[in-house]
């Protein structure tokens, strides 16, 4: 399979992403990457009118960052290649460098708003829309894990937001080490502490962020929340939000509830819970 | 006269160069670097906090650095923020962690494949294919793991924040890091420079850079090979802002003079060209380098003590600088590594301000990055930001013109003879267009 990587308005994270992926040098066995703009020899140029021209394959089109609405040559390799996959919040939302330039956004979309650069109804050649693999950055198993996917023939399931079922559809906080704390209502006395649960005073958008970040960790280690950092919701259209390290309260509750979770519910549950929680998740050590 | 543009791959982000030839040789260039993302835009009106979430994604690659300049410019601008001894060592342990990451894949990726390009068969270095090549990011995708330790993950943390760092650990993190920093040392050792420890040192204290083997040797024989070794100097004032705790400390040289000794005043921006977006930044009027070669020839290492003696601030000069600090940081890490025991007791954190909407005050944040000194300015009135600027180790060196000189790099290029050498010198900077354009 032939790969071509491009990048647009970034800051080139989703590629260091990638190359932190121990199993990234088992995939280059398996597939043939035309060119990255940070790892290729060739000339970009060549090589892209080569494709136009049909002289080179192109089979899976990989874009990292935001792009400019009016740039024909991201659009017209989208049309030619078999696959597209926006990789980072950038190239799928607009994300930063869309925040303060309307002329800015993602392949196909522009923060929530469907449409993007291609056009609410972009279908690539092999059937998909674009494969959005959203994260500032993108986790790299979810990059391998797609192209290999794609690679053996095997289309992904998207959810509504063209992103792979299969690493959207738990929440951020699904393995989290604080999840006993959270379910007990127990919050941390300040930052830099192993115990409590992020969601109730630091902004905490682990119950509210589609990812598997608490699940294949980062860097075959850790996370933002197993950290004591706040998830911030980056795989989300919302990022970043104002206010990432605080929870905004509406009459003593959190103004946003985790997903799925009705208010009654979670006033009913908390007060059981608070009143139930076991001393020996309450003291430090 | 004749004028070449060229764009640049392998580097962070893209640059163009444009090279005006005459009589055989570059008589002027221009370094352009494309489009801005307005980041510094977006911090305005935000709360404070917001900065330490935002500012690393000005790069993907020395994203960790910009969130030790931002943390370091909102503590100033809070005012007395006390920090634990253990979470300042945490946090100079991950800052210097980013920064070995950055060499490794900058030797390997952007420098080596460069004498592919000057006809040499080193497939061991070629691009998706080379062993060098897979063992190099091997090598950097382990040693950021200690981030991840400490910090939650690599690349984007926002672990530290005023008063300390979010997390805390137990011996067996520690433990785990200096696994993964031996296992680089390692890597260093046979790879990098082709000796055991014990040689090395006794290399290192005399300055022996000649008897340097491995992926280093081989540079400078292709160096040599290619007349290398002397060309690319710019103008050989260097400087550094930073502190990396015990090997590096600020200063500058100002092309006689060593002076350890920075004065902020000094450091000021001018108008810029109409060819460049990219800000001028002097120091007394005057362009500086900054960067590994700055910092390894300030704090006396005596391998650039040498080098820089025989061939100044050179192409060669400035890519063993870079390649040589790896050492000097990982030394720095497993001694840091090693102190931890001893804090392991201590708070991660201590809450800094009363109220968050009372936090008000100017702040400034100054920091080695891989690629040399990063400096944060915020102003923050009732908790919300008025006001961010960055100014980037790569505006030094890479910024353009100002009404009297020549930018860094701009000079470092003038009189080479081939337009391959010109981008080798340009990437001897190690180019980061995206931290140039945030």
């Amino acid at each position: 399979m032939n790969v071509l990587w491009l990048q647009r308005l970034s800051c080139c994270g989703n590629t260091h992403s990638l190359l932190n992926c121990e199993t990234f040098n088992a995939l280059l066995k398996e597939v043939n990457f035309l060119f990255h703009p940070s790892l290729s020899l060739e000339s970009e140029e060549e090589l892209l009118s080569d494709i136009t021209k049909g002289n080179v394959k192109l089979d899976l089109l990989i874009l990292e960052g935001a792009v400019k609405m009016d740039d024909q040559r991201i659009k017209e390799l989208c049309y030619i290649a078999e696959y597209v996959i926006a990789v980072g919040s950038c190239a799928v939302y607009g994300n930063v460098p869309a925040l303060k330039d309307g002329n800015v956004c993602g392949l196909q979309y522009r923060f929530k708003e469907k449409g993007g650069l291609l056009g609410e109804d972009f279908v690539s050649k092999g059937g998909l829309p674009v494969i959005n693999l959203s994260g500032c950055p993108a986790h790299p198993e979810w990059i391998v894990g797609v192209i290999r996917s794609l690679s053996k023939g095997i289309k992904p399931a998207l959810d509504s937001f063209g992103r792979p079922k299969e690493f959207y559809s738990s929440l951020t906080h699904w393995g989290c080490t604080r999840n006993e704390y959270f379910e007990w209502k127990i919050e941390p006395e300040s930052l830099g502490s192993k115990k409590g649960c992020l969601f109730y005073n630091y902004g905490c958008r682990g119950p509210m962020t589609y990812s598997s970040c608490n699940t294949i960790l980062w860097n075959g280690m850790n996370s933002k929340t197993r950290a004591g950092t706040p998830c911030f919701g980056c795989t989300e259209f919302d990022f970043p939000r104002v206010g990432l390290f605080e929870t905004k309260q509406f009459a003593g509750l959190p103004a946003e509830l985790p997903i799925g979770v009705s208010k009654r519910g979670y006033i009913m549950l908390s007060g059981v819970a608070k009143m139930f929680a076991p001393e020996r998740l309450k003291s430090e050590d | 006269m004749r004028i070449e543009k060229r764009l640049l791959s392998r580097v962070e982000g893209t640059a163009e160069l444009e090279l005006i030839w005459g009589n055989g040789y570059v008589q002027d260039v221009k370094i352009k670097i494309p489009s801005s993302r307005g980041i510094e835009r977006v911090l305005e009106g935000r709360p404070f906090m917001d900065a330490l979430v935002i500012t690393p994604r000005v790069c993907g690659i020395c994203g960790h650095a910009h969130l030790m300049a931002c943390v370091k410019a909102l503590e100033d601008a809070i005012g007395n923020v006390k920090l634990t001894q253990k979470a300042k060592l945490v946090r100079d342990i991950t800052l210097t962690v980013e920064m070995i990451q950055n060499h490794i894949k900058w030797f390997y990726l952007f420098v080596m494949p460069d004498f592919i390009r000057l006809g040499e068969k080193i497939e061991d270095f070629e691009p998706f294919k080379g062993k060098k090549w897979k063992k190099a990011i091997n090598a950097s995708s382990q040693v950021v793991k200690i981030i991840a330790i400490f910090g939650g993950q690599w690349p984007h943390s926002s672990y530290a924040v005023p008063g300390g760092i979010t997390s805390n650990f137990t011996t067996s993190d520690i433990s785990r890091a200096l696994s993964i920093a031996e296992s680089v040392a390692e890597f260093f050792l046979e790879d990098v420079v082709g000796m055991d420890e014990e040689g090395f040192r006794s290399f290192r204290s005399a300055g022996l850079w000649e008897e340097l083997k491995g992926d280093i040797g081989l540079f400078v024989n292709l160096c040599i090979k290619h007349k290398l070794e002397k060309v690319g100097s710019s103008y050989g004032r260097l400087l550094t802002g930073g502190e990396v705790f015990p090997c590096i400390t600020p200063g500058h040289f100002t092309g006689e003079k060593k002076l350890c000794s920075l004065n902020l005043s000094k450091i000021k921006e001018v108008g810029s060209p109409s060819y460049s977006s990219v800000k001028v930044v002097r120091y007394n009027g005057l362009p500086y380098e900054t960067g590994p070669l700055s910092r390894q020839f300030l704090s006396n290492n005596p391998f650039i003590k040498k080098l820089y003696k025989a061939y100044k601030d050179s192409y060669m000069t400035r890519v063993m600088a870079r390649l040589l600090e790896i050492w000097e940081l990982l030394d720095a890490i497993r001694e840091k590594l090693y102190g931890l025991y001893a804090l392991i007791k201590e708070p991660s954190y201590y809450h800094p301000y009363q109220k968050v909407e009372k936090v008000s005050g100017e702040g400034l944040g100054m920091v080695e990055a891989a690629r040399g000194t990063l400096i944060h300015r915020v102003h923050i009135s009732k908790g919300i930001i008025t006001k961010y600027h960055i100014i980037t180790p790569s505006v030094w060196n890479l910024g353009p013109r100002c009404e009297k000189y020549l930018g860094v790099a701009e000079k470092a290029i003038i009189g080479l003879e081939h337009p391959l050498h010109a981008e080798m010198v340009l990437r001897s900077f190690d180019v980061c267009s995206v931290c140039t354009t945030h």
